[in-house]
C-alpha cells in the first residue's frame, strides 16, 4: 500500500514535470526571448526567414576548450557567411563556471577569434530548460520555419581531446548543410555530451 | 600523501637502477588534477595460462566524481586503451555499482570516494617472455561542479614464472572491488518502449526490497525523471520517462537493481517484441518476397489442416480415379488450382471492401458468425454422412457445394478448390496470423497478392500430383480398396464438424449446442431418407420428408443463435470485470448509451501489463468501474488483430496500448499510455460531473 503511495506520488511528478514539453525535432523550435552580451533583445521570431545554430558554451569547460581549438570558429565563419543566425548561449547561473560579463565576452569573441552573430545571456537558464540542453557543447539548428531541426551533439566522438575532431563524424556541420539545402539532417538526433550546463 | 609514496618510490627506483614499477603489484600513484589514479595487480608475479584481474583504482577529492559506463546526462565513463605483449588481452570493464548525482534538472550516475574498476587479464599459455609489460592509457573526468578531463599512462612490469604469487595488496583491492560490484544474474529481463515511458519486466530476482535501477545504456531514459520500481505477480517493474535524445532502442542492455538495504543485480535486458513470437513488430518492412513465400508455404501447410484434409481427401479419390488420363488430371488440377486462387481472391476482395467501407473486421470474420459455424458443420456432417454409404448416389450430394464438387471435369474440379478454400478459412486465421494482418495492413494490391500466394501454396500439392507423371504413377490402381477408403476418411470428416460444434458452443453456449446438435439428428434422417429416394426412385413422400428436415434444422439455428449468444455473455461478466473487444459489441454498447472503457493491449507489451496491474485491475478501479457502470472492453492485439489495428488507426495509434473512456453524450477520451492508481476513477469523476 505504502509502494502504491509512492508510485501515485512518482507518477503525479512525472505527469507535472512532462507538462513543460521537451522539444522535438520536426516540431516548432521553443520560443525564447533573451538579451545578448550588448543588451539587445533577441526572440526567435526575430529570426524568421533564416537558419538559425544554437550552440550552449563556457569557456572553461575542457569539451568547449577542445572545440574552440579552430573546430567551433571554423563552423561558426563557414555558416554565418551563409546567412545562418549563429547563437553562443551561455546558461550558467551568476557564481558558476562559464558565466561572464560584456567585457569577459568581447574580450573572449576577440581572443579566440570567434564568430557568433551574437552571444545570449542566459544567466535564468530559461532558455536552456525550454531546449533541455544539457551540456557544453550542446548544438540545436532551426530552419526558416522556425521548425526545429536538430539537436543533440556537435560531432560523432564524445571526449575532451583536440585530436578526435578529425575522425569524428561532424553531425552539426552536416545538420547545418542538410537544413541550408532544405533538407532534414539523418541523423536529426544525436547524442549531447560535454560538461554539465551550470544551471 | 602520494606525493611522499611518489618520492619514495622514485627513490627506491633510483637506488635500484630499475624502473619503480619492478617487481611491485601496483604501477604507484600518478598524481592528477582532484584524483589520483594507480593500476594494481592481483598477482605480484603470473604464470602462463593465467587469467588475472588488474584494478584501475581511483581516489577522487572530497566533492568529486567519476563516471559510469552510462554517465547520465552530462560526463563522460572512464576508458581504457591497452598496450599489452602479444597474445595477451584484457577484458572489459567490470563497473561497480554506481551512485545517482542529481544536479537538478539533470542527473548524473558515478563513482565518489575511493573507486574500483576491475579488468580480466588473459595471459596465454604460450607466453614465454620472463616479464609481462602492461601498460594501461586511462582517459577519465572527473568533476565537482566543474569538469577536468585527464589521462594517465599506468604501467606495470610483473615477472613471469611457472607458480603465480599473489599480492596481498592487489589481492585485498579485488576483493573490496568485488563486493562493490552488482551480482550478475543469468537471467533475461524485458523492455519496451511506449509512447514516452521506458517499462522493463524482470521475473526471477530475488526476494528483496529494489527501490532504484540504473540502465547501462546511454539516452535511453530520462534519467532525472521520477522511477517507479514495484513488485508484482512475480516480477519487479520498472518504469521511467524516456529520454528527451532517445533515437533507437538498443539491442540488448543491462539493468542494475539495488535494493533498500543496498544489495544489487545487475540483469540483462531484451526488447519484449523481439521475443513475441506471433507478431514482430518488423512485419511490415518484412521484404514483400518473404512476405510472399511465408504465404505460399502457409497455403502449403493448409493442406494438413483438419479443416482442409477430409475435401482433399475427396479430391485425391477423384485423382486415383482417373489414374490413366494424364491430360484430364493436369486440367483438374488446374480447374483446382484456380478455384483455390480465386476464391482466396474473392475472399480478400470482400475483406478488402469491408475494410474499405469502414466496417471492422478481422480475417476469420467468416467465423465469427456463429450461424456460418452451424452450417459448415452440417456440410461437414453431411459429407461424413455420404462417405459412410447413408446416400447412395455415389459420392454426390444435395448440396450446391459438395454436389458442384462431385461434377466430373473442370467444374467438379474448380468447385473442389473453393470448397477447400471455404473449409480452410477456421484455420487460416490462426496460422496465418503473420501474413493475413501484413496484408490487411497494406494496399489493395499488395493484399491480394499475398492471397493468391496463399492460394497458390494451398494448391501445390495437386499441381505436382498432375505434372510430376512420377508421382501420379504411385498412386495404387482403382479398385475395392477405395470403398473401403472413402468410409475411413467419413471420420476426419466427422471429427471436423466435431471441431465446429464446439466452436459453435464456445461462441453461443450448451443450449444452442444442443439445439445443433438435433440439427444433425434432423439431417442425418434427411440424409437417410434422401438415401433410400435414391436407391428405389419412388416415394416422393421421402424426399420432400427430407427437405422438410434439412430446413428444420436449418430453421433450429436461425432461432436459437442470436437469442443464446446473448445470453451467454453474462457468465462471463461474473468472472472478470472486462469482456473481449469487437466491434459489434462496442458500437451495441454505445448505441445503448452505456459508458465504455476500451482498453487495447498485447501479450508483448510490457507498458500494457504493467498498467493494467498498475492502474486497471486494482480493486479500487474495478469498484470504480462497477460504480460508474462501466463496461469495460479489452482488445487483444498479440495476433495484430485487422479490426483492432483499424480501430488504433482511427486513434492515430500505430500501436499499443491505448485507453479510450467513452461517456454518453461526450467526445471519446483517450486516457494516457501511462496510468496511475487514480486516473480511471479521476477521470470518470470528472466525467460523470459534466
Amino acid at each position: 500500500m505504502k509502494k502504491m503511495k509512492l508510485l501515485a506520488l512518482a507518477a503525479a511528478a512525472l505527469f507535472a514535470g512532462s507538462v513543460a514539453a521537451a522539444p522535438q525535432v520536426g516540431q516548432p523550435a521553443p520560443a525564447f526571448t533573451v538579451k545578448d552580451s550588448t543588451g539587445q533583445v533577441h526572440s526567435l521570431q526575430d529570426f524568421a526567414g533564416k537558419n538559425v545554430v544554437l550552440e550552449w558554451t563556457n569557456h572553461d569547460c575542457p569539451f568547449v576548450v577542445k572545440h574552440y581549438n579552430g573546430n567551433m570558429q571554423q563552423l561558426q565563419k563557414t555558416y554565418t557567411e551563409q546567412d545562418v543566425v549563429w547563437l553562443s548561449v551561455i546558461s550558467s547561473k551568476p557564481g558558476s563556471q562559464g558565466h561572464i560579463d560584456q567585457a569577459k565576452s568581447d574580450e573572449l569573441t576577440t581572443s579566440r577569434g570567434a564568430a557568433p552573430t551574437a552571444v545570449i545571456f542566459d544567466e535564468d537558464g530559461v532558455m536552456g530548460k525550454a531546449y533541455d540542453a544539457r551540456t557544453t557543447p550542446h548544438m540545436y539548428v532551426i530552419d526558416k520555419a522556425g521548425i526545429l531541426q536538430y539537436m543533440g551533439g556537435i560531432d560523432s566522438i564524445p571526449s575532451a581531446k583536440v585530436e578526435d575532431i578529425a575522425n569524428a563524424t561532424p553531425y552539426l556541420a552536416n545538420a547545418t548543410k542538410a537544413v541550408i539545402a532544405g533538407q532534414t539532417p539523418d541523423p536529426a538526433v544525436t547524442r549531447p555530451y560535454g560538461c554539465s550546463v551550470k544551471y | 600523501m602520494w606525493v611522499m609514496r611518489l618520492i619514495t618510490t622514485l627513490l627506491c627506483g633510483m637506488v635500484l637502477g630499475v624502473s619503480p614499477t619492478v617487481l611491485a603489484a601496483s604501477s604507484g600513484w600518478q598524481p592528477a588534477k582532484h584524483l589520483q589514479a594507480e593500476l594494481v595487480s592481483e598477482y605480484q608475479t603470473v604464470q602462463p595460462g593465467q587469467t588475472l584481474q588488474l584494478a584501475l583504482h581511483f581516489i577522487p577529492d572530497e566533492y568529486w566524481h567519476t563516471y559510469w559506463i552510462n554517465p547520465g546526462d552530462s560526463g563522460l565513463p572512464t576508458s581504457i586503451a591497452w598496450q599489452l605483449p602479444t597474445g595477451v588481452t584484457a577484458g572489459d570493464i567490470q563497473w561497480p555499482t554506481p551512485q545517482a548525482f542529481s544536479i537538478p534538472p539533470m542527473m548524473n550516475y558515478g563513482f565518489a570516494g575511493p573507486t574500483l574498476l576491475l579488468i580480466d587479464l588473459t595471459v596465454p599459455s604460450s607466453y614465454s617472455a620472463t616479464t609481462l609489460d602492461i601498460t594501461a592509457k586511462v582517459d577519465w573526468l572527473v568533476c565537482e561542479e566543474i569538469c577536468i578531463p585527464a589521462e594517465a599512462s599506468l604501467q606495470l612490469s610483473l615477472p613471469v614464472s611457472s607458480s603465480a604469487e599473489p599480492s596481498v595488496y592487489g589481492q585485498s583491492l579485488v576483493s573490496q572491488a568485488k563486493a562493490r560490484q552488482p551480482q550478475t544474474l543469468a537471467i533475461t529481463g524485458f523492455y519496451d518502449i511506449a509512447g514516452d515511458s521506458f517499462s522493463a519486466a524482470i521475473a526471477g530476482l530475488p526476494d528483496d526490497d529494489f527501490q532504484q535501477f540504473f540502465v547501462s545504456a546511454t539516452e535511453l531514459v530520462d534519467h532525472a525523471a521520477p522511477q517507479h520500481v514495484l513488485f508484482s505477480e512475480g516480477e519487479w517493474l520498472l518504469r521511467q520517462k524516456l529520454n528527451t535524445y532517445f533515437t533507437h532502442a538498443p539491442t540488448d542492455f543491462s539493468v542494475v537493481l539495488v535494493s533498500a538495504n543496498g544489495q544489487s543485480y545487475s540483469v540483462t535486458l531484451q526488447a519484449a517484441a523481439e521475443a513475441a513470437v506471433v507478431s514482430s513488430p518488423d512485419a511490415s518492412q518484412q521484404a514483400l518476397w518473404l512476405v510472399l513465400l511465408m504465404a505460399a508455404a502457409g497455403g502449403l501447410i493448409l493442406n494438413l489442416m483438419p479443416c482442409v484434409f477430409p475435401v482433399l481427401s475427396l479430391k485425391a479419390l477423384s485423382i486415383a480415379g482417373n489414374t490413366g488420363q494424364q491430360q484430364q488430371q493436369k486440367r483438374d488440377a488446374l480447374w483446382y488450382s484456380l478455384g483455390v486462387v480465386l476464391s482466396f481472391v474473392a475472399l480478400a476482395s470482400v475483406l478488402l471492401a469491408l475494410r474499405a467501407a469502414g466496417t471492422a473486421v478481422g480475417w476469420g470474420f467468416q467465423l465469427q458468425s456463429p450461424i456460418l459455424v452451424a452450417a459448415l458443420a452440417y456440410l461437414l456432417f453431411a459429407l461424413g454422412l455420404s462417405l459412410s454409404g447413408l446416400v447412395q448416389f455415389g459420392l454426390g450430394l444435395m448440396n450446391a457445394g459438395g454436389g458442384l464438387t462431385q461434377q466430373k471435369g473442370a467444374k467438379g474440379a474448380f468447385f473442389t478448390g473453393v470448397l477447400a478454400v471455404i473449409v480452410a478459412s477456421p484455420c487460416t486465421a490462426p496460422f496465418m496470423g503473420g501474413a493475413l494482418g501484413y496484408a490487411v495492413t497494406q494496399p489493395p494490391f499488395l493484399a491480394l497478392l499475398v492471397f493468391v500466394a496463399l492460394g497458390l501454396g494451398m494448391a501445390l500439392p495437386f499441381l505436382l500430383l498432375a505434372f510430376v507423371p512420377g508421382l501420379a504413377k504411385r498412386l495404387p490402381k482403382p479398385g475395392a480398396w477405395m470403398d473401403t477408403l472413402k468410409q475411413v476418411l467419413a471420420y476426419p470428416l466427422y471429427l471436423s464438424a466435431v471441431w465446429l460444434a464446439w466452436v459453435y458452443g464456445r461462441q453461443t453456449g450448451i443450449d444452442a449446442l444442443a439445439l445443433l446438435l438435433c440439427g444433425a439428428v434432423a439431417l442425418a434422417a434427411a440424409c437417410w431418407l434422401w438415401g433410400r429416394w435414391q436407391l428405389r426412385r419412388e416415394g416422393k413422400a421421402d424426399a420432400v420428408f427430407a427437405l422438410l428436415l434439412v430446413a428444420l434444422a436449418l430453421s433450429v439455428l436461425w432461432m436459437a443463435t442470436p437469442k443464446l449468444a446473448e445470453n451467454s455473455s453474462s457468465p462471463e461478466v461474473t468472472q472478470t470485470h472486462w469482456q473481449s473487444w469487437s466491434a459489434d459489441k462496442h458500437a451495441a454498447l454505445l448505441a445503448a448509451g452505456k459508458p465504455v472503457l476500451v482498453n487495447m493491449t498485447a501479450d508483448w507489451c510490457i507498458t500494457c501489463l504493467v498498467n493494467e496491474r498498475v492502474a486497471l485491475n486494482t480493486d479500487s478501479s474495478k469498484a470504480a468501474l462497477a460504480l460508474f457502470d462501466v463496461t469495460y472492453l479489452k482488445g487483444d492485439w498479440t495476433r495484430r488483430d485487422a479490426a483492432i489495428t483499424a480501430y488504433l488507426h482511427q486513434y492515430q495509434r500505430d500501436g499499443v496500448p491505448l485507453y479510450v473512456l467513452y461517456w454518453p453524450g461526450q467526445p471519446a477520451e483517450v486516457l494516457p499510455q501511462i496510468l496511475t492508481p487514480d486516473t480511471l476513477r479521476q477521470t470518470l469523476e470528472r466525467l460523470s460531473k459534466q
